[in-house]
């Protein structure tokens, strides 16, 4: 583990941190949903387009990565919120879970296919 | 939103930690966001059941270092991977171990 590496997935986890938690503060359980399937796409565009192809210093992909859209999701509140609802009403649980499921293998499938394109035509006009 | 801040920092330096450890055994699944995620969901159903959900140390503990330290993102990401690589095997168990096991370490969490 090198130290700028480290003190970058710090600072920008704590950005990530912080978007999660204002997007939860403003749409509850649903922003956590937000949070979750937005970061999906933008960790596998992330992988694909910028880290794959080594557009950016390794500090900087480890700290947009891990650090800052690692931290932006988050799979406990994912976990415990499905089980609450589950609780409260197994219908209620269950679309959860579903749309959290699919949901976050599509964005991150559509991340990676967009970056993939995106890529091939970009080192075309190269 | 600065203690959020702060745990998400923390937690997401431990996260850090704990996948480069993982990747230095060189074998190709991704067991370390495994763990992190079980693991977090355990501690933060825990943490339900004995913090206000609103209150200050709920935000540092569990929205802030619990929800740093845990990824859904990453998860996703190494799922796509595997479809892309076509180790469908290894899809199958991940998906399994990971939704069943978090909703299982919640649930648990919870009881405790």
């Amino acid at each position: 583990m090198k130290l700028t590496n480290a003190i970058s997935v710090a600072v920008f986890g704590f950005a990530g941190g912080v978007f999660r938690g204002l997007l939860s503060t403003a749409f509850d359980a649903n922003g956590v949903l937000v949070a979750n399937l937005l970061g999906c796409f933008l960790l596998a565009f992330l992988t694909y387009y910028v880290i794959e192809r080594d557009l950016l210093a390794g500090w900087l992909n480890a700290g947009l990565g891990t650090g800052l859209i690692g931290a932006f999701t988050t799979f406990s509140s994912f976990s415990t919120t499905t089980i609450k609802l589950t609780q409260h009403s197994p219908l209620l649980g269950g679309a959860y879970l579903l749309v959290s499921m699919v949901g976050g293998l599509a964005m991150a499938g559509l991340g990676m296919t967009l970056a993939r394109r995106l890529g091939r035509v970009v080192d075309r006009h190269a | 939103m600065l203690s959020v801040g702060c745990g998400a920092a923390l937690g997401a330096l431990l996260r850090y930690w704990l996948t480069s450890i993982w990747k230095r055994q060189r074998i190709d699944w991704p067991l370390a966001t495994l763990l992190i995620n079980l693991t977090g969901a355990l501690v933060l159903g825990f943490l339900t059941g004995h913090l206000a959900a609103d209150g200050a140390a709920m935000r540092f503990w569990g929205v802030g270092l619990l929800g740093g330290y845990t990824t859904f993102s990453t998860f996703n990401t190494e799922l796509v991977a595997m479809v892309d690589e076509r180790r469908w095997g290894s899809l199958v168990a991940y998906l399994i171990l990971s939704y069943g096991g978090g909703l299982v370490a919640a649930w648990v969490g919870m009881q405790m």
